[in-house]
Order: structure tokens, then C-alpha cells, then sequence
């Protein structure tokens, strides 16, 4: 049901669809005034600092400006130009920097996906102490943040660090392998950030076989099917729709993390983990370049609009009618 | 408001929408620059009593001693002003201390005092949110006279525009480990790069003893050194307008290249190193691993005297002349180490900018500046303090006043900040390289000084 559709079944409910257009017009305006209860906040606490972002990014905001940021110097659209142009001086950065959000996001959702059901498939069946293992598999993801990335830091230290140890010891890498520097960086951050969330995808999972009723899976079985192929037709499609979202919300805090690559790279990261956010959280308190951070903020936020447009497309939400 | 989007757009719905973003847009500045206080010049007679609000860096090496030193300096400061105190808050990173930088600046709200490093009080200037001291405020503190000379040059842009006092110093030098000189048959302490470079290589097994360490992935390192060695050569990394960066000039790829020699050529630092902080570096001397370590802070002190070098270390003037050379090349300064230390400032905004005054006349008092030293391990910055207690130009301490006196300032321009983090970006990725592969081509480092001084140039404007 559209929102006009709900006005004019209120119109009519309330008798006042008859000739006179004036107070067909007013009472078309009753659920837009319902709905203000929640919409004037939502418009203070998102909008209007998107709004803010989005005029600060025009600006040359810095420290020369910051003191009377009201009136920070109108630049246009030079942020966007010097970081999406090819050519600009900071492209690279911006590029690179994007590529490494999108191959840690999307990598690091690949792999809690297949830990995250497995586990929910694991706890929905009947086991001894499911209780207990359900509230344990939460525990990497209620560790907070900067407690992870100072743990992982540890583990992957050169020379003294476990899985380095680990490594040497079953004759699979040098002692001094490099984790926190160079390419493997993001291997790093890919199994850091990995087992801190896939406890997500497993709460998701498991919430939608939770809905699938028992005497389902009791037909298949009499009809003969196998397990195997009772997860491929029955469980798979009814808890798709759920995992969806949970895949699209999870790569979009992938996307957005700051705080594990900070705390295990610091404000100078290796190319490979110079992910967005930490680009511009160093542009914007490090460099004190904060109309180049709001452009590339505004940027972050079309590109995480992709997957949840794709997402609620695909899953109609919001379309009822 | 829905309407507005959902409706077809029409010439009026359009003027409606465009009516409001207009309103909007030159409404809202004009509202929060109303919001906003005039600020007044403080005056030095006597305040009312209050309790002021202190931002300050955390001492993380020793939290007990910082605590006890700040009651020192409430208790002197309530028995100069009966009713007034003062809270504080503490930073323990560079990140925290710019956040709370540019959101009081922004909201001309926040303590009443911070506390700044001295590479970011340039920053701290270009937000003009602290108070220019005038001479009757310097006068009421004690006047200018009462400090190191060196450390006033990193307070303001020019000797009538300072902005900070000086509360602690943090000079440079370096240590060796006096029994892996002697091992060695060192003799002498290195005075140039060469001789440097040959006394490393004197104590380097290339196992577990290393002539030195670096600290490539440290946030301030690779700047530190990048900067002596220009300097040194007679090179700048950010010319003398402040508007052109020159990381990619040719005195700047040769100090990175002598620095990541001593990993990649010269094979005097372990190759590991290339994932090394500063903290990894102290732990190395500390443990005996290391001969050298360049660039130190009395930091080090605490550390190194309950470490198994205890008793075997020793600070001295670090080399000044660059590597291959005799002397110091055309325009080349003898530098050793920059300006460096903690500052108080004064908020503009602050509302009991007279008292503050008062506390900062407790702060370089030469007694609670002796206290720094005595429990913080930090050097003091007033004269007096140095006359009356002469074990601060003893033992260790003796090489680290000298170097007080004898540092340069770094270019007191608010595009310093980000100069660190592209300095420390490009030398990161060559790093990476020589850790991994063992080496790097000169093209490479290059390319990488070129992209970074191409990022800075951008911040400049």
C-alpha cells in the first residue's frame, strides 16, 4: 500500500471524500502529519548533518578556517575533482583506498558466510549444552573493537607474534613473516575482522531457521529427500531472503570499519589496508583537511548505497501494494 | 515534504524546494555565528575563584608519577588562590589531541588550558583559538627570560605572536651501549654518518646483534629522521613560504635513501625492523640487541636503567655531518635534534583566562619544574631550575641540556601535521619492500616521495 493510497483510504474512512477538493486536500495530509513523530527526528539526527557534510565537502575547511568554520572558503567541487579525477593529485589515494574497501568488505562477507550458517545449522539442531555453545559463539562479537585489533596485532607481530610461531613451527612460513606491513596486511585484517563478525551472519542464520516449521522438513524426508538436498531446496531458499539482508548490512559494516584497521595499522596504514573510512578519518583529524574528508564521506556513502538499493530491490521491501 | 519529491516536478514545486535550501544555507551559518562568544583579552589582576578544565597529554610511562605531579600543582596553585582549582582530562594519542583540537575550535568551546606537542602548536596557531600572549601576560608568568631560549621559538610564528608556554622538554640525542662499543673496539663516538655507518657495522652479527634499529612504521620517526638528514644536507622538506612541499627534492630522496640504506645497503639494522614503532626501538636497545639508537628522548632514561643495560649506556651529541662527507655540504646546519617539548596554551574562548594565567605561572614555578624531572624523568625548560639543581646537567642529562640548546626549530607552519603522515606514508611502502625483499630501487622510492609531496601540495592549497 502506497502512502497515498493510505490517504485516500483515511479520506474515505473519515467521509470526507465528496466533492469539496479543499478538504480532500487536507485530509490527504493526515498521515504525512502521523508521521511526523518519528520523521522531525530522523531529519535532525541524519539529514540535516548529511546536509552539513555535503556543504562543508564544497568548502576549503582546515585549521586556518576550523575557528570560523561558518565561513570557510567555497571551493566548489575541487575536493571531488582532486580525488575522482584521474588525473589529480590525489587520486591514487582515493582509488586505492576505495579498492581496498570493496576487497575487504566483500572479501571478509565471503568468508563469515559459509562460518556464520554452518554454525546456525550446527546450534538449530538438538545438541547437548546448545545453550551454553550459543551464548559462547557470541563472545567474538561482544569483544569490543579495540580490545580485537590490539589482540590481532599480537598474533600477526613479526618474529614473536603466534601465527608466525605457528607458521614456523609446522614448516609452513619463515618466522619473519610480514603481517603488519605489505601485501599480507590485508590478510591480516581479512582474518581479524572475520572472527570478530561472523557471530552476525550466524545470528541471522539461525533466526531464519528458527521460522522454518518442523513438519516441512518431515515431508521431504518421507518423500525421500537428503539432507543435502533438503538444505539446497528447502532450508537455503526460506532463510535466503534473511541471509540477504545480513549480507548486505554485513558488507556495509565491513565497508564502514575504522576502528580494527586504526588500531592495527595506525594513521600511516600499507596501501593494501588504507581502507576508506581510516583515508578519511586521517584527512579529516590528522591533516586537518576536513572539506577534502566531507567529499570523500559524501563519496563513501553513494558507493554504500549500492548494495542496499541492489538489496531492497531485490527484496521489494517497502513496495506492499 | 514528501510531495516535494514524490510529485512531478514542477517550476513551482522546484522554487518551493530550492526556496528552502536557499533559507537554509544563509540561515544557518548566520544562527551559529550569533551563537558564538566574543572573546575578550584576559587581564592579569585578581580572578574570582573557579575550578578550570585542563586538556593534557597522558604520561602512559609513568601514570602514577603524572597524577602525583598534578596534585603538587593544585595544592600550590589553591594555596595562591584560595577557592580555585582545576580538573583535567588526558589524551593518550596524537589522533585524540587534534580531534579535541578542531571540535573546540569548531564549537569555541572547551578547557580552559591545553596541553599541545610542540610540532602541533603551529596547528593550534592557524585555528586562532588560543591567546596571543602580550607582554603584561608574559610578565605576570615570570617573563620570556625565565625559559630556554630555544624553546620559545616553537610558541609562535614570530616572537610577538606566541601562543604557547613551554612546560617540558623533550630534546634529542643519542645513546649507545658503552659495552657493545668496547666489544667492538670502538673507541670514539661517531660525530659523521661514515663514521656512524662503521661503527654499526662493528657490532653487527647480523643474527641478533645489530649496530642499530629504525622505527619505519612509527607515526613520527621516519619524519624525525627524514628531517635531520635534510637539514644536514642543506635541503628543506616544505620551502620557506610554507605554500611548496619539497619531499621529492633531491636532498629529501637522498635522507630517505641513507635512512633505509641502514636496512637495505648497509645491513646495520635488522630487516624485521621494517615493521618496527618507536617502542620496539627502545625495547631493542633496551635488551642489548642494539648498539645505537639515533634520535632518543630522555624517555628512553626510565626504561634503560631497569633493562639489562643499566649502567651501560650513555647519551651523547648524535652525528651532524652526512654520510661520504668531512664536513657539512652549502647550506647544510649542524642540526642534531629539533625543538621539541609540551606547551600549555590558553583558550580563546575560555571564560577565566586570568586564572589560567595564574596556573601557568605555578607550571614554570622552578621548583614544580623541578618536579617534572624528579618524577616524570622530563626536562625542565626554566633557567632557574637548571642553576638550583645541577644534576639536571649531570650524568645523562648532560648531553640532553646541551641538546636542548642547541636544536633547531622545525618550520613553525600549520601544514606540518600532514607533511608527518606523507613523509611517513612513502617511507612505510619502501620499507615494506626492503622487509620483505631485502631490498628497493631508488625509482620506486621516488615515485613514492613524488605521489606524497603531490598529496601535500593538494592540502596546501
Amino acid at each position: 500500500m502506497t502512502i497515498k493510497g493510505a490517504a485516500l483510504r483515511v479520506a474515505v474512512a473519515a467521509g470526507l471524500s465528496g466533492p469539496r477538493r479543499s478538504s480532500h486536500r487536507s485530509s490527504i495530509r493526515v498521515p504525512y502529519w502521523l508521521l511526523s513523530p518519528s520523521l522531525i527526528p530522523l531529519t535532525l539526527i541524519v539529514f540535516v548533518p548529511m546536509a552539513f557534510a555535503l556543504y562543508i565537502s564544497l568548502t576549503g575547511l582546515n585549521q586556518n578556517s576550523i575557528g570560523d568554520w561558518t565561513h570557510a572558503p567555497f571551493v566548489g567541487l575541487k575536493h571531488y575533482v582532486d580525488g575522482l579525477d584521474p588525473r589529480g593529485p590525489l587520486a591514487p589515494s582515493f582509488y586505492g583506498s576505495i579498492k581496498a574497501s570493496v576487497v575487504f568488505s566483500v572479501a571478509t562477507t565471503l568468508f563469515t558466510l559459509p562460518i556464520g550458517v554452518g554454525a546456525a545449522l550446527l546450534l538449530n539442531g538438538q545438541l547437548r549444552g546448545r545453550t551454553f555453545l550459543r551464548a559462547v559463539m557470541l563472545l567474538p562479537y561482544i569483544i569490543p573493537t579495540f580490545v580485537n585489533g590490539i589482540l590481532w596485532r599480537l598474533v600477526f607481530m613479526t618474529s614473536t607474534g603466534i601465527a608466525d610461531q605457528i607458521l614456523a613451527a609446522l614448516h609452513l612460513g619463515s618466522r619473519d613473516t610480514f603481517w603488519l606491513i605489505g601485501p599480507r596486511s590485508l590478510w591480516a585484517l581479512i582474518v581479524a575482522d572475520v572472527w570478530a563478525s561472523w557471530p552476525f551472519i550466524y545470528l541471522m542464520a539461525l533466526a531464519a531457521l528458527q521460522t522454518i516449521p518442523a513438519d516441512v522438513y518431515d515431508a521431504a524426508r518421507i518423500d525421500g529427500a537428503t539432507p543435502p538436498r533438503i538444505f539446497r531446496r528447502i532450508t537455503l531458499p526460506l532463510i535466503a531472503p534473511t541471509l540477504g539482508l545480513g549480507i548486505a548490512l554485513s558488507t556495509i559494516n565491513h565497508f564502514n570499519n575504522f576502528a580494527l584497521p586504526y588500531v592495527m595499522f595506525g594513521p600511516t596504514p600499507p596501501d593494501e589496508v588504507n581502507v576508506l573510512p581510516l583515508n578519511i578519518y586521517v584527512n579529516s583529524f590528522i591533516t586537518f583537511n576536513l572539506g577534502l574528508g566531507a567529499a570523500m564521506s559524501v563519496v563513501a556513502l553513494v558507493i554504500m548505497l549500492t548494495p542496499a538499493v541492489i538489496y531492497l530491490r531485490a527484496a521489494r521491501i517497502g513496495d506492499t501494494d | 515534504m514528501a510531495d516535494l519529491f514524490h510529485g512531478k516536478l514542477t517550476r513551482r514545486r522546484f522554487l518551493e524546494v530550492a526556496g528552502m535550501g536557499t533559507a537554509a544555507a544563509v540561515a544557518v551559518p548566520g544562527f551559529l555565528e550569533a551563537c558564538a562568544q566574543s572573546p575578550s583579552a584576559p587581564a592579569t589582576g585578581s580572578p574570582k575563584p573557579a575550578t578550570l578544565s585542563l586538556y593534557i597529554a597522558k604520561d602512559t610511562a609513568h601514570p602514577q608519577a603524572q597524577a602525583q605531579l598534578m596534585d603538587m600543582i593544585k595544592a600550590q596553585f589553591a594555596k595562591e588562590n584560595p577557592g580555585s582549582s582545576f580538573t583535567y582530562d588526558t589524551y593518550a594519542s596524537a589522533a585524540e589531541e587534534t580531534t579535541k583540537l578542531e571540535t573546540s575550535s569548531a564549537a569555541q568551546e572547551g578547557p580552559d588550558i591545553f596541553e599541545f606537542g610542540s610540532t602541533l602548536v603551529p596547528t593550534a596557531y592557524a585555528t586562532g583559538s588560543f591567546e596571543v600572549f602580550t607582554n603584561d601576560m608574559w610578565n605576570h608568568i615570570g617573563g620570556k627570560g625565565i625559559f630556554l631560549p630555544p624553546q620559545l621559538t616553537m610558541s609562535g610564528p614570530s616572537p610577538d605572536k606566541l601562543i604557547a608556554v613551554p612546560v617540558s622538554g623533550n630534546p634529542w640525542a643519542m645513546v649507545h651501549n658503552k659495552a657493545m662499543f668496547q666489544a667492538a673496539g670502538i673507541s670514539k663516538v661517531p660525530t659523521t654518518w661514515s663514521d656512524f655507518v662503521d661503527a654499526a657495522k662493528a657490532m653487527t652479527n647480523g643474527t641478533d646483534q645489530w649496530g642499530t634499529a629504525m622505527a619505519p612504521a612509527d607515526g613520527f620517526d621516519p619524519w624525525h629522521k627524514i628531517w635531520l638528514f635534510t637539514t644536514q644536507l642543506g635541503g628543506q622538506l616544505i620551502d620557506s613560504t610554507g605554500k611548496k612541499g619539497l619531499l621529492d627534492s633531491p636532498e629529501s630522496v637522498e635522507a630517505c635513501a641513507f635512512w633505509l640504506d641502514w636496512m637495505a645497503k648497509y645491513k646495520i639494522a635488522a630487516r624485521q625492523d621494517a615493521a618496527f614503532k618507536g617502542a620496539d626501538e627502545v625495547r631493542a636497545f633496551a635488551t642489548g640487541k642494539i648498539g645505537m639508537s639515533v634520535m632518543a628522548g630522555p624517555g628512553g632514561i626510565v626504561s634503560y636503567d631497569n633493562s639489562p643495560v643499566a649502567g651501560q649506556y650513555e647519551y651523547t651529541l648524535g652525528p651532524t655531518v652526512p654520510y661520504g662527507m668531512t664536513s657539512l655540504p652549502a647550506g647544510g646546519k649542524p642540526a642534531q635534534g629539533f625543538v621539541s617539548g609540551q606547551y600549555y596554551t590558553l583558550f580563546r574562548y575560555s571564560k577565566n583566562q586570568e586564572l589560567a594565567l595564574n596556573l601557568l605561572k605555578v607550571v614554570v614555578n622552578p621548583e614544580i619544574q623541578y618536579q617534572y624531572f624528579k618524577l616524570r624523568a622530563q626536562q625542565p625548560v626554566v633557567l632557574d631550575t637548571f642553576n638550583k639543581y645541577p644534576e639536571l646537567k649531570q650524568g645523562n642529562w648532560s648531553p640532553l641540556y646541551d641538546a636542548a640548546l642547541k636544536a633547531y626549530p622545525t618550520p613553525f607552519f600549520s601544514s606540518w601535521g600532514p607533511l608527518e603522515v606523507e613523509v611517513g606514508k612513502a617511507i612505510n611502502k619502501i620499507a615494506s619492500q626492503i622487509g620483505i625483499s631485502g631490498s628497493y630501487s631508488m625509482s620506486d622510492l621516488k615515485s613514492a616521495l613524488t605521489q606524497v609531496n603531490q598529496e601535500l601540495q593538494a592540502s596546501l592549497g
